[in-house]
């Protein structure tokens, strides 16, 4: 099962997916946590996570990007460019932060050079830096508008009550993915952080129905498992965006085992759930202003720093590993003040800066995690 | 941090040698001129502005009075706000709040020191900060989270959903000194309905901060005083606007430094009219002389800055282009979207009047002028959607520049974002355009005489100055 997994995680077009497009629907991509995926589903249309999996060259991203802009957008783009993300009839942009939103110009202007690189549907969803109850109102109209868009242009209605069944299945997906959280925490773990981003990376990529069914039935092996990890130090991952299990592998080969984390593609997209009950609509934009905050959301240092300390505390880890993509001074700069708060608990913090893309300094971060492991020791 | 920088507090030491700087042409031209080499290493940089006459001489005294004002607040039992410099600062001196503008303080620190703000720069990344972030506010927080400042008492900031690195500068420092914390957030649109109605919200909810951070109520008469004042200074930016379109522009280049800067720090306030009073009445007296603004009175090339300027030690950036005779057309910081503004014509939904007809009035006249700031109004949302494109392009138009100029900061995630896109589409419009690899705050990413090395060229090579 683990295998199944893992090349949904490895592979831009899964199975899953091109069995999805075989039968006629179609599919949309997102690049973030703040992009309320249900409305999408709800379409009966594939939400589809952007991630930059499988770059080997950035030449069309820095092509169209300045120098000193966040490698994941360019890695999007350069697949973009390649064409390799054809296969999406629609794509969503989101201001997460100033270089993915940067993405909407440059993959519009890109696809002026390379032919057909721009899916028809292509929307910018504006999400508030703030949680208030008249940002909360814009983030439901830009939610509406989403939905009147997405009916439009693929000729569909998306009714309230595909809505609520979205809801559920996407509750149902984050209950399971809690589950899964369960069993790495255990004192024993029975999953490696690997292991489980595969997972959780299939979540976005797959029809959430079909994820569910799977995860239930890995869910099932995994708690009769007899199998454990032992002896390992036990970490938590923090900071910028990481879709790839290669990067966890490369830490827990050192010895060491990732049972938590507060990422985006990690805990951060299904440690809340959304209420059932009331507009559909109205509950999303709920849920997703107010899920677990990115740093985007400024100025909301201290329930950040509350959620590492009450994860770091329930998974009993040994260190925190507080990492940044080299220009995101969001997630780079908060590392800075969460390892000073952090130490000051006694938690044993280090920070990592990295490129996102292809591993060409797996060395250098191994000779870090052997360092750090050697000093919680 | 070197002992001896840690000797004097940066705010401190910055206003001494700025309040003397300021007294120096008081007395005779004589008297000055035997001064000078007793300021040896500040002459170049005094000279810059008094060299300029009248309103060099008022710049220098309105920088002197901003820094007092900021060292001396809490002993004189102001509040104090730091915040960044695209916030409309009428609001907090209607609070009697002092504006404590980061940029402000990177700006000053990087033309006066001889060292810029490298220490402290470098100090941020120490505690935390990312080396990458935006040296124009790391510049100056440097010194204020080293404690070689004065203390603010809480933070403000208007650059969520415009700017990720400047409002993250303001994010951490909240963090790390544990001050309140206010947002003005933008969305990516401007003249949406539903975003006027967002910007009137916001800024009630920024009033209700501030009256929660000063335990006093927004003071109608000061706030209409501080507003009409706001109004005669609009009109008086206006004319150096008009004036900056003329071939020659007699407008002198560091006018540019001049009008944002007085803006950033004494917007609504008398000395900042004094000064742009002055401004206009010296180009006025150029313009009737058919002269340039320039050293010589010549115009041998019109250059306009997209983005920023350099502050490099002793302002030399002006003097660089005062000395080629080079007009300065003015840079982003230099529009600020008064409806009066011939760039606004024909799309006045995007620029903001003032309305001092009632309380209610003034505070959506002044939510309106902050959602127009420079930059607030630029860099939101897509760079053609359209604000930052068309906003650059129009100038263009008007000013009929011979090439034009991004000059940033390394930490600039947004606009570096952009940047390939706007040169390709102003080439297209038929702008030379040059892209600066350097950080208008710190020398050390690309130095001041290759950065002259690369515009000469570039001017060189594109025909425009032989």
């Amino acid at each position: 099962m683990m295998n199944e997994w893992k090349e949904i995680a490895n592979t831009m077009e899964n199975t899953y997916l091109r069995k999805w497009k075989e039968s006629g629907r179609a599919a949309v991509g997102y690049p973030c946590t703040y992009v309320p995926d249900e409305v999408i589903y709800a379409a009966d249309i594939l939400p589809y996570r952007l991630r930059g999996t499988g770059t080997t060259s950035s030449s069309i991203g820095d092509t169209y990007f300045g120098p000193v802009i966040c490698s994941f957008p360019k890695c999007v783009l350069q697949l973009a460019g390649e064409g390799r993300f054809n296969f999406l009839d629609g794509t969503i942009i989101v201001p997460g932060c100033d270089s993915m939103r940067r993405l909407d110009e440059c993959w519009r202007k890109a696809a002026d050079d390379y032919k057909g690189i721009l899916p028809g549907f292509f929307h910018y969803f504006g999400v508030p830096h703030k949680v208030t109850d008249y940002s909360l109102m814009w983030f439901y109209e830009e939610t509406l508008k989403l939905k009147e868009k997405l009916e439009k242009h693929f000729g569909v209605t998306i009714t309230d009550k595909a809505l609520k069944v979205a809801i559920s299945v996407y509750n149902e997906s984050r209950k399971l993915l809690m589950q899964l959280d369960k069993l790495r925490v255990k004192d024993k773990p029975v999953i490696n952080g690997e292991d489980a981003l595969s997972i959780i990376l299939a979540s976005t990529a797959i029809p959430r129905d079909e994820f569910n069914k799977m995860l239930r039935k890995t869910l099932s092996q995994l708690e009769i498992k007899k199998e454990t990890i032992k002896g390992k130090k036990r970490l938590m991952l923090v900071g910028s965006i990481n879709d790839d299990p290669e990067f966890m592998k490369v830490i827990e080969d050192c010895g060491a085992v990732i049972v938590t984390d507060t990422m985006c593609f990690g805990s951060r997209s299904y440690s809340d759930l959304t209420e059932e009950e009331g507009d559909p609509l109205f509950a999303l934009a709920k849920r997703y202003l107010n899920h677990a905050y990115c740093p985007r959301m400024f100025g909301y240092y201290k329930p950040r720093l509350k959620n590492i300390m009450d994860r770091a505390k329930k998974a009993k880890v040994d260190g925190i590993i507080l990492q940044n993509i080299r220009f995101c001074d969001l997630h780079g700069s908060e590392n800075g003040i969460f390892e000073r708060d952090l130490e000051k608990e006694g938690i044993p913090c280090m920070r990592m800066e990295r490129e996102y893309g292809p591993l060409t300094e797996s060395g250098r971060v191994k000779m870090r995690i052997d360092a750090f492991l050697e000093r919680i020791s | 941090m070197k002992r001896e920088t840690k000797e004097y507090h940066y705010d401190w030491n910055l206003w001494t040698i700025l309040e003397n700087a300021a007294k120096t042409y008081d007395g005779s031209k004589k008297e000055y001129e035997a001064l000078l080499p007793y300021v040896y290493h500040y002459k170049d940089v005094l000279d810059t502005f008094v060299r300029q006459g009248e309103p060099g001489v008022l710049f220098l005294k309105l920088l002197a009075k901003y820094m007092k004002d900021c060292v001396t607040a809490r002993e004189r039992g102001k509040k104090v706000s730091m915040n960044t410099f695209c916030l409309a600062i009428p609001i907090l001196y209607a609070f009697d709040v002092q504006p404590l503008a980061l940029e402000v303080w990177s700006v000053l620190g990087t033309i006066v020191l001889k060292r810029g703000t490298a220490e402290f720069l470098d100090f941020c990344c120490e505690l935390g900060f990312t080396e990458t972030s935006c040296s124009a506010q790391r510049g100056a927080l440097g010194a204020y989270l080293s404690g070689l400042g004065v203390k603010p008492d809480f933070i403000v900031c208007d650059s969520p959903g415009v700017c990720d690195t400047n409002a993250n500068s303001f994010a951490f420092a909240a963090a790390y000194l544990d001050l309140p914390f206010y947002q003005l957030n933008y969305p990516s649109t401007l003249t949406e309905e539903r975003t006027e109605r967002y910007h009137r919200k916001d800024y009630r909810e920024l009033i209700k901060f501030l009256e929660e951070q000063t335990g006093r109520k927004l003071d109608e008469d000061k706030l209409k005083e501080i507003i009409r004042e706001t109004r005669i200074q609009d009109e008086l930016a206006a004319e150096i606007f008009e004036m900056l379109r003329l071939k020659p522009s007699p407008v002198p280049p560091v006018y540019d430094l001049l009008l944002y800067g007085g803006k950033f720090m004494m917007g609504g306030l008398p000395q900042y009219t004094e000064l742009l009073q002055s401004m206009v009445k010296k180009a006025k007296d150029n313009m009737q002389k058919v002269i340039a603004g320039t050293k010589s009175g010549m115009e041998k090339a019109r250059g306009m800055f997209c983005y920023i300027d350099h502050y490099t030690t002793n302002a030399r950036m002006w003097d660089f282009l005062e000395s080629r005779d080079i007009s300065h057309l003015g840079s982003l910081l230099f529009c600020f979207w008064q409806q009066e503004m011939p760039y606004a014509k024909g799309r006045e939904d995007e620029g903001y009047s003032i309305d001092d007809s009632s309380v209610d009035a003034m505070i959506d006249s002044l939510a309106a002028m902050n959602s127009r700031m420079p930059m607030v109004k630029q860099i939101r949302g897509p760079y053609d959607a359209p604000n930052m494109w068309r906003d650059v392009l129009v100038c263009a138009n008007l000013m009929k520049p011979d090439f034009v100029v991004y000059m940033g900061t390394i930490g600039c995630r947004n606009t570096w974002g952009m940047v390939k896109l706007l040169v390709r589409d102003l080439e297209k419009a038929g702008y030379p355009t040059i892209v600066l690899y350097g950080d208008g705050f710190d020398d050390r990413v690309q130095s001041w005489e290759s950065i002259i090395d690369k515009i000469e060229e570039f001017t060189h090579l594109r025909g425009i100055l032989k």
